[in-house]
């Protein structure tokens, strides 16, 4: 296992993390106006901690050229070749064998009925949903709606600061808080874990070409989230930035 | 005994009235229904091929957002600051670009699937209304926040996955007031508007 870029960004994050003022600055929420405020102070401008920036704008160019030069022309041909229901499928498989992360992390949380509902989910997909291909937890209304979790929303809910805002290059917007998150997810994920070297006749690139399958067959799905957002922005490196934020502070929250 | 039935139908026609008028504004969630209901109607009828989605959606969006609140919200305090005539053109294109940008997120295929859940209430004229998107084997949550604006229950923000439309773009608009005011605000907007106008 291979995880040299991890221990950079591992090793990264920490030190920005320690680097990091003690006291959160948190997103007011947006409704914290006082009683009488005029309308215009209704939402209050988030303060994101970014002491990065122009290393964290650097990054996000070369991610948007990667992304228009390498994964979207990658993604794309992925979409004509494989059908609409292969790629929800799959889709559907690969969530479903993070099982484990989002288990352990209800856990760490002390979210004992998330965790039970999880597992009850990943036992009809795996049975019913032939594997997990299939979304067979869909018709049971208690499992449509489990929010997802994972260690960088555990750091969160244990009261550990975001840290510094992050562009990764490859993995686009983070934190150093949700890069200890990734790091630690990794460890989480069954893809991981070797699992085919038991099989008869294992090849090295097994493992490779199942891993490379997840990470292509999320590209679509990721690149109109992030077109669409850069789209209707003014600033694309402000919005996103601040929508990650929101986004990450919604999930800590649920 | 014919003059006492005329006094009776006019009382009950004046109850009638009178029960009517004092009706408080329709429920808000009926209301985002009946939005959400007539853009996906007008997207997936196919008269799309002709005209583009923000044309067709503009109508619907008009009578049921709040520009007007949404625009100054997003600008922030600043806004105090624009001569009426800033306020209004500033209104008028951020519009622009937010009905664009909603259109432009449609898509020809497969209609999503939407769920409501039970309205929120913030405050006497405040509901946030919480929906679940089914779209392309994915779940997204899209929240409403909706206030009694002029006795109408209008959309006031947007809050995909977590992430508001107004905050969204009050964090992008406060670095451009600082660095040159109204104008600034109101050039990038026109920018903006000519890239997503000729990207089509």
């Amino acid at each position: 296992m291979n995880i040299r870029p991890f221990q950079f960004f591992l090793w990264i994050s920490l030190t920005l993390l320690a680097a990091s003022p003690v006291r959160a600055q948190q997103n007011p929420p947006p409704d914290a106006a006082t009683k009488n405020a005029v309308d215009e102070d209704e939402y209050a401008v988030a303060k994101i901690y970014d002491p990065l920036e122009s290393f964290n704008r650097a990054m996000f160019k070369f991610n948007d050229g990667l992304y228009d030069y390498v994964f979207r022309p990658v993604s794309t041909g992925y979409v004509m070749v494989v059908p609409a229901p292969a790629r929800r499928g799959l889709g559907n498989f690969f969530s479903n064998l993070r099982f484990p992360i989002r288990f352990v992390n209800s856990l760490l949380q002390g979210k004992l009925k998330r965790a039970g509902l999880e597992t009850e989910k990943f036992v009809v997909n795996t049975l019913a949903g032939l594997g997990g291909f299939i979304r067979a937890s869909d018709g049971v209304p208690a499992l449509t709606d489990v929010p997802s979790e994972d260690l960088g929303q555990t750091l969160g809910v244990w009261g550990i600061h975001k840290g510094p805002y992050l562009v990764l290059p490859v993995f686009g917007p983070g934190s150093a808080r949700d890069t200890v998150g990734l790091v630690g997810d990794y460890f989480l994920n069954p893809l991981h874990w070797d699992q085919l070297r038991n099989v008869d006749g294992h090849r090295w690139w097994w493992d490779t070409a199942l891993q490379a399958t997840d990470s292509i067959n999320s590209l679509p799905g990721l690149l109109k989230l992030y077109d669409d957002e850069k789209k209707a922005a003014l600033d694309p490196y402000v919005s996103v930035r601040s929508a990650y934020i929101q986004y990450r502070d919604a999930a800590v929250q649920q | 005994m014919r003059f006492v039935r005329l006094i009776l139908i006019f009382i009950a026609s004046f109850t009638a009235f009178a029960a009517v008028a004092a009706t408080p504004a329709a429920d808000p969630l009926q209301v985002l229904r009946g939005a959400v209901d007539e853009v996906l109607g007008i997207v997936y009828s196919g008269k799309t091929q002709t005209q583009s989605f923000s044309v067709l959606v503009r109508p619907v969006l008009e009578k049921n957002f709040s520009f007007d609140l949404i625009t100054r919200r997003a600008v922030g305090p600043g806004w105090r600051q624009f001569t009426p005539a800033q306020q209004a053109k500033t209104t008028a294109l951020f519009t622009e670009l937010v009905i664009h940008t909603y259109a432009d997120r449609f898509e020809v295929g497969a209609q999503p699937g939407i769920t409501y859940a039970a309205p929120v209430e913030l405050s006497r004229n405040k509901r946030e209304l919480p929906t679940t998107i089914d779209y392309a084997g994915k779940k997204y949550s899209v929240a409403y926040r909706m206030e009694l604006v002029a006795d109408q229950w209008r959309v006031c923000d947007v809050i995909i996955e977590g992430v508001s439309m107004i905050s969204n773009y009050r964090a992008q608009f406060d670095p451009m007031f600082q660095r040159g005011g109204a104008a600034e605000i109101m050039r990038s907007l026109e920018e903006k508007i000519t890239q997503v106008s000729t990207a089509k």
